[in-house]
C-alpha cells in the first residue's frame, strides 16, 4: 500500500557546498540518499514530494561538517499481509517462484500454487495447468495475495499466494499483446 | 376457511405450486441453520430482564414463508411483535440479504390497494383500517422474502464457511517450512532468497548444502517432530472434526439447495408490481370487489383464490370458492325462483330444472349465472359480471 508522509531526517553537508546554492544541494542530497531505501517501519520510499522545513545547521566537531535536520514528504510503500499485488516473476524452480512487485521481493512456495499446476523444469522452468492453458514463468505477471511479510531493518521481504480466486497468470509472455 | 387469523397454514394455492414449500422449506432450514441463536438487542431494551429475544428470528422468517408481500404492522400484530422489534428483525435480515423491504407514503387509498391485492392471494388480515385513514399520508413498511437471494446467500454463506476451514486445514495461508533432512535445521520461506541454488531446482541448507525438505510432507515432519508439532497436529484434528461437523449438520440444507435448483424461483416483483398483478388476477376470477375496497371483506371470502404471481389461476377456486358463492347467494340472490344447486350437489342421474342446474339462459339473471356456473372459463364470467355492474 502506498501512503504520503512527513520524515525527518539529519543530513550532513561537506563545508565546501556552503553558499547559495546550499539549500539546492541539500535537497538533491536527500532524493541520493533517501529515494529508494527500505525502512522496515515505514516501508520503500518511492519518491520525495515536498521539502517542509530545514533546521539549523550543526558544525561537527573536527570535521566542519555541518548537519541539518531536514523535514520531508514522501511517497512510501509498504506490503501488508492480506494486500493483493501485482508482480512480475523474476525465478522459477522446483519449490516455487519468485516475483518482484516494484522494489518488493516476493516468494510464492509450490504449495501456494494451485494444485492444477505442475512443475515443468527445461530452459524455461515453468509451473503450468494440464491443459497447457496456464504458464507461469520467467517475466509473467501475476496477481497475488501476501500472507505473510518479514521486515528487516533495510529489506521488506514477502510470502505470497496465487491459490485463491482470482489470483494468478494476468498475461502470458509467450502471446504477443 | 375464509377468514386467515394471525398464522394461516399455507394457503391451498401455496400447496398447489408443487415447488413453493420447498423454497419455504429451504428458508425454514436456513433459518434454523444460521439464525437460531441470534439476538437483537435494542437500543433501549425495557425488558433487559426478560432475556434475549433469541428465535425470534426464526419466528419472523418462519412467518414471511407463509406471506408475500406483507405489511410490516399487519405482520407484527399477527406474531404478537412490538413493530419495533420486529423492524429491529426486519433491517438485520434486509441487511443480511434474505427480505427485500419497501417504503412508501400512502394514502388510504393506496392502503386500501394493497389489502385488496392481501385478498385477492387470500393471505391476508382484515385490520379494519379503511375507515380511519381518510386524510393522513402515513409511511409504511413492507416486507417479502427475496427467494433468488435467498438461494445465492445461503449457497455463498455454506461456501465460505468450507473455505475457511479448508484453507487453515491445507494451511494455505501459512508460511511453509523447510528442513535439512541432514542436520535437522529448519528454515521457513522467508529464507527463500538465501536458500536458492543456481544449480539445480531445490534449495540448500546453508550449514550442509543438504536439498531442503518442505514440512508438510508428511514423512519429514514425522521425523523431525518437535512438541510445537504437536499442538498443530491437534488444532489439525479439531478443524477436521469441525468441517465434518459442519457437513453433517448442515446436509438437509444442502439436499434441499440441491431439490430447489431445479424450480423456478418464486419472484414477487416489487411491491407495486405485485399488488398489480394481485388485483388484476383477482379481477380475472370474478372477484369484483378486489378493486372496490368498499367490499373488500366480502372479497376475502376467496379464500382460495389463487396467488397472482404464480401464474396458474384455475386451480383451486371449486375448492374454497363454495363458501363465498353461498354466502354471495343467499344474499343476493332471494329474488330467483328455484334456488340453484351448487354444482357439488349436482349428480349425474339428478332429474333437475335447468333453472336448478344452473344453465339458465342471459336474459335471466347474469348474476346467477356468474355465481354457479364454476366450470365455465374465467374471462366469460368476467364479462358477465360487467355486464351485470352496468
Ligand atoms: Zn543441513
Amino acid at each position: 500500500m502506498f501512503f504520503h508522509i512527513t520524515l525527518e531526517r539529519n543530513m550532513q553537508l561537506h563545508p565546501r557546498y556552503f553558499g547559495p546554492h546550499l539549500r539546492d544541494k541539500l535537497v538533491s542530497k536527500l532524493m541520493k540518499d533517501v529515494e529508494g531505501t527500505c525502512s522496515g517501519r515505514h516501508g520503500f520510499v518511492v519518491a520525495i514530494t515536498g521539502v517542509e522545513d530545514i533546521g539549523k545547521g550543526l558544525i561537527r566537531e573536527g570535521t566542519g561538517f555541518v548537519t541539518f535536520p531536514v523535514k520531508y514528504q514522501c511517497v512510501v510503500f509498504r506490503p501488508f499481509k492480506g494486500e493483493i499485488l501485482e508482480a512480475v516473476v523474476t525465478m522459477v524452480n522446483k519449490m516455487g517462484f519468485f516475483a518482484e512487485a516494484g522494489p518488493v521481493q516476493i516468494f510464492v512456495s509450490n504449495h501456494l500454487i494451485p494444485d492444477d499446476m505442475e512443475f515443468q523444469s527445461g530452459d524455461v522452468p515453468n509451473y503450468t495447468t494440464s491443459d497447457g492453458s496456464v504458464k507461469i514463468q520467467k517475466d509473467s505477471e501475476v496477481r497475488l495475495k501476501i500472507i505473510g511479510t518479514r521486515v528487516d531493518a533495510t529489506e521488506i521481504f514477502c510470502i505470497g499466494t496465487i491459490k485463491d480466486d482470482f489470483l494468478g497468470v494476468t498475461n502470458d509472455p509467450g502471446v504477443a499483446p | 376457511m375464509n377468514r386467515r387469523g394471525g398464522d394461516p397454514s399455507p394457503s391451498p394455492a401455496q400447496t398447489a405450486v408443487y415447488n413453493i414449500d420447498s423454497w419455504n422449506r429451504l428458508v425454514r432450514l436456513a433459518a434454523r441453520a444460521f439464525y437460531d441463536d441470534i439476538t437483537l438487542k435494542g437500543d433501549n431494551a425495557p425488558k433487559a430482564g426478560r432475556g434475549d429475544n433469541r428465535g425470534m428470528a426464526v419466528v419472523v422468517l418462519d412467518a414471511l414463508t407463509r406471506r408475500q408481500w406483507v405489511r410490516e404492522e399487519d405482520l407484527a400484530k399477527s406474531l404478537k411483535l412490538h413493530s419495533k422489534q420486529l423492524r429491529r428483525t426486519l433491517r438485520f435480515f434486509e441487511e443480511e440479504k434474505l427480505v427485500t423491504r419497501d417504503h412508501r407514503k400512502e394514502s388510504a387509498k393506496g392502503a386500501k390497494m394493497f389489502s385488496a391485492a392481501v385478498a385477492a392471494t387470500g393471505e391476508g388480515q382484515r385490520t379494519g383500517k379503511e375507515g380511519e385513514e381518510k386524510v393522513k399520508l402515513h409511511t409504511h413498511s413492507y416486507c417479502c422474502l427475496d427467494y433468488a437471494q435467498i438461494y445465492d446467500v445461503v449457497r455463498y454463506r455454506m461456501h465460505r464457511m468450507k473455505k475457511k476451514l479448508k484453507d487453515e486445514l491445507d494451511s494455505r495461508n501459512t508460511i511453509q517450512e523447510y528442513i535439512c533432512p541432514n542436520c535437522a535445521r529448519r528454515y521457513s520461506a522467508f529464507d527463500a532468497l538465501q536458500l536458492v541454488s543456481f544449480t539445480d531446482e531445490y534449495f540448500h541448507c546453508e550449514n550442509c548444502n543438504g536439498e531442503l525438505v518442505a514440512e508438510s510432507d508428511k514423512l519429514a515432519a514425522e521425523e523431525m517432530g518437535e512438541g510445537d508439532d504437536n499442538a498443530r497436529r491437534r488444532r489439525r484434528e479439531k478443524l477436521k472434526d469441525m468441517l465434518q461437523k459442519m457437513e453433517e449438520q448442515l446436509k438437509p440444507l444442502v439436499v434441499q439447495l440441491g431439490r430447489v435448483k431445479d424450480f423456478s424461483i418464486p419472484e414477487f416483483g416489487s411491491l407495486q408490481a405485485w399488488e398489480a398483478r394481485a388485483s388484476a388476477s383477482a379481477r380475472a376470477n370474478g372477484d369484483a370487489n378486489a378493486n372496490d375496497p368498499s367490499k373488500s371483506s366480502q372479497g376475502q371470502g376467496y379464500g382460495g383464490t389463487p396467488m397472482p404471481f404464480l401464474g396458474e389461476t384455475k386451480v383451486e377456486v371449486a375448492l374454497s370458492g363454495i363458501e363465498a358463492k353461498e354466502e354471495n347467494a343467499e344474499s343476493e340472490n332471494k329474488s330467483a325462483g328455484l334456488k340453484v344447486l351448487p354444482p357439488w350437489m349436482v349428480k349425474q342421474g339428478m332429474n333437475l330444472t335447468k333453472e336448478q342446474r344452473g344453465v339458465v339462459k342471459h336474459e335471466l339473471n347474469a348474476d346467477q349465472v356468474s355465481q354457479s356456473d364454476e366450470k365455465k372459463p374465467k374471462v366469460e364470467v368476467e364479462d358477465e359480471k360487467s355486464v351485470q355492474a352496468r
